[in-house]
């Protein structure tokens, strides 16, 4: 295959990658942010550190979606916390071993191409860092973005509100015999 | 295309009142004490293996308990809400995915297993499947002329039958774009009686039309005398010595973990019915003698690539019965071992579902998300397992001892995969498409076949950038009499441990190459009459 990829390399990549979360895990719990800070206030599940990190991602994420339905980053951050009640314990240790990780400035440039908490980056800033991000070529940054912002689509668009914008008009009522 | 959105549905739920039935229901989330139940088979499982024997065990007259860790959901609950139904009728939320993310896995889990949400295709097994298993794992008694009658009883059963009502406009595109290019096409045979033909297969059929283990072998059992327990999750095996005698059980709460109690079942037989992942799983908690380490390997899914195409003519990919119409014109093409053969299909598109598959950010992410109206879903999936190159995936425990599916994505699935989407973007341009995309990060809307073609060429295809899903896992507990290369009996039975059963899909050698709910019916049939005959014998 003329663009394939070379399945030894990938696989040593992904060796790396766990490293680098196994590592980054580390330091995030020396650093104090671990994952046991329990949920934010007005969450089930995200804690404060990741509301922060990833209210500005979600906004620049689902773009003029959230203005449509009449809502905001705020909005599209619960439902993404909505979406991690059918996870199971293990599916959001997973994600938040991710998100301990982007807590690390090295992390982000590795991930995304730049140091900066999205908190700190501008509207402009974070659509060129989408753009840097999805671009990338090495897998774990390509793993970061599907895993991060795959669920933030999923969890915006099932809810009713946000359904109507995309010109689904609704399912069937169901009325209890 | 009609709005749907001011139908109203009211139809009667068997389950409303499962004691008035006479039906022996326990909710899991009741338990808090420690207690022991008995039984002759304890069923871990209530899809499409675990249904299909409870039903044949209990009305051979053995007393038969089925456990399933989800809560029980019936149609009075099927509020056409997509958001609940990854929450409460999925595994992991719908947010399963295999371990370094390059394939999402849509897998039921919930009382009657994926058959609950699956989108109702049925389809014998293949012959050249069921040869290849044959020949390359001794699978014995399980050629195509013995299972044929197995599979017309199961169709009987569950009223499989070709679907004659015209197609969606989804499923048309399929139809159109084959009959141009003399490709084979055909209609979906549907185990559905009275079908609405609304589309809301995925979230839990509203009308009960569909015939999933929910509303026939589920309540077959139950009235048969067979007892149910749910919200409550197979922990370990218990073996004594060379026999497992029952099952260690959790009940578990609301968010699905475990509320402290110990339920333990003991039984003459134990039928793991959990699913591929779930019942490899079960395995390796148990820690099973495995002297070859095969438990958890050879796990399939038919890794399915995507093609979105959007036509001037409104095709609303929501409504009408999911899947209608197929084509197997690239099925075996290339031989059995070949490079990977696919089955094209059309998938239904719900606004979360179709933003987590087409993806990408910003005002352009929103702008695809609008065109939903007019977008047509196609999907190609292909066979693994055939090829020296493609072994599968390996089920691992999460520290906690939930399943994890490891499945790197090489280039024998990226070469498929890449033949699979010229195939779709061909056929949905002969279709009518103005623009079609295939599903991959990277691509635009080509406006032409000869665009898209050139376009693909130079298209990088590798993992995670490729677009890749599963709704079918199979395998991981391998059934064959090749005792170096499987750890099942081609009757079920487990190979290093007496009273041990494996009936349900993660027994396939390999993938099918067809959806798989009427593989797993007819071979279920099979084992569980043959066990039913030996327990009563």
């Amino acid at each position: 295959m003329d663009q394939g990829i070379n399945r030894r390399g990938f696989l040593k990549l992904g060796a790396a990658g766990s490293a680098l979360l196994a590592t980054g895990s580390g330091l995030t719990l020396l650093s104090g942010c671990s994952s046991n800070d329990g949920p934010a206030e007005g969450y089930r599940y995200f804690r404060q550190q990741d509301v922060d990190l990833l209210t500005p991602l979600v906004g620049a994420v689902m773009g003029p979606a959230l203005a449509a339905a009449g809502a905001t980053a705020a909005d599209g951050m619960k439902a993404y916390d909505d979406l991690l009640e059918g996870a199971m314990p293990g599916t959001r240790a997973t994600l938040f071993q991710i998100l301990d990780l982007m807590q690390l400035g090295a992390a982000r440039w590795f991930l995304t191409g730049t140091w900066a908490h999205f908190a700190d980056q501008s509207d402009e800033e974070l659509q060129q860092t989408l753009a840097d991000w999805s671009a990338k070529e090495n897998g774990i940054a390509r793993m970061a973005f599907k895993g991060l912002t795959q669920p933030m689509h999923m969890a915006w668009y099932v809810k009713p509100e946000a359904a109507s914008t995309t010109g689904y008009p609704g399912p069937p009522k169901r009325v209890i015999a | 295309m009609k709005d749907l959105s001011t139908l109203q549905i009211k139809v009667d739920d068997p389950w409303k009142n499962p004691a008035e039935n006479g039906w022996d229901v326990i909710d899991g989330r009741t338990i808090t004490d420690n207690r022991t139940l008995e039984a002759d088979v304890v069923i871990i499982g209530s899809g499409a293996g675990g249904g299909v024997s409870a039903e044949i065990l209990s009305q051979s007259g053995l007393k038969v308990i089925v456990l399933e860790a989800a809560k029980l959901k019936t149609s009075d609950q099927f509020n056409l809400d997509e958001g609940e139904a990854y929450r409460d009728l999925y595994q992991e939320g719908a947010m399963r995915a295999t371990k370094d993310a390059g394939m999402t896995i849509l897998q039921g889990r919930a009382v009657g297993g994926t058959t609950v949400v699956n989108w109702t295709s049925s389809f014998r097994t293949p012959r050249e499947t069921l040869n290849f298993w044959r020949d390359q794992y001794a699978v014995d008694g399980l050629s195509r002329e013995e299972l044929d009658p197995w599979f017309a009883a199961m169709e009987k059963r569950l009223n499989i039958e070709k679907w004659l009502v015209p197609p969606n406009a989804n499923n048309d595109v399929l139809k159109r774009g084959c009959d141009a290019l003399g490709w084979h096409a055909e209609a979906i045979p549907r185990n559905v009686s009275g079908c609405w033909n609304i589309g809301y297969c995925g979230m839990g059929c509203p009308t009960n039309a569909k015939l999933s283990m929910l509303v026939t072998t589920l309540p077959g059992a139950l009235k048969s005398g067979a007892t149910l327990i749910h919200s409550a999750q197979a922990d370990t095996l218990i073996i004594e010595g060379d026999t497992v005698t029952g099952v260690k059980v959790h009940p578990l709460k609301d968010d699905k973990t475990p509320n402290g109690a110990t339920l333990t079942l003991k039984a003459r037989a134990v039928i793991s019915s959990g699913g591929s992942m779930q019942s490899p799983a079960l395995l390796l908690r148990s820690g099973v003698p495995d002297p070859h380490g095969l438990v958890g390997t050879r796990t399939f899914l038919h890794p399915t690539n995507f093609a979105y195409g959007i036509y001037d003519q409104e095709i609303a990919p929501y409504y009408g019965a999911p899947q209608s119409m197929y084509s197997d014109e690239f099925v075996f093409k290339h031989g059995v071992d070949g490079p990977a053969g696919y089955k094209l299909e059309m998938m239904p598109m719900h606004p979360g579902l179709n933003s987590a598959l087409v993806g990408g950010y910003g005002e352009t992410a929103f702008e695809h998300m609008q065109r939903l109206p007019n977008l047509a879903a196609s999907i190609a999936l292909l066979r693994d397992g055939f090829h020296e190159d493609n072994t599968g995936g390996k089920v691992e425990l999460r520290d906690n001892g939930e399943p994890l599916l490891d499945y790197p994505v090489n280039d024998y699935l990226l070469e498929g995969t890449k033949r699979a989407h010229l195939t779709q973007l061909e056929m949905q341009f002969a279709a009518g498409a103005k623009e079609v995309r295939p599903g991959h990060a990277h691509a635009p809307y080509y406006k032409s076949w000869k665009e898209a073609k050139a376009g693909v060429a130079n298209l990088e295809y590798a993992p995670t950038i490729t677009g890749l899903g599963s709704a079918h896992v199979m395998g991981g507990l391998t059934m064959g009499q090749d005792d170096s290369r499987c750890t099942v009996n081609s009757d079920g039975s487990y190979k290093h441990l007496n009273g041990l059963y494996v009936i349900d899909g993660s027994v396939f050698p390999t993938s099918l190459g067809v959806n798989p709910q009427l593989t797993i019916y007819g071979i279920s049939a099979r084992n569980a009459t043959k066990l039913a005959e030996t327990l009563t014998a």
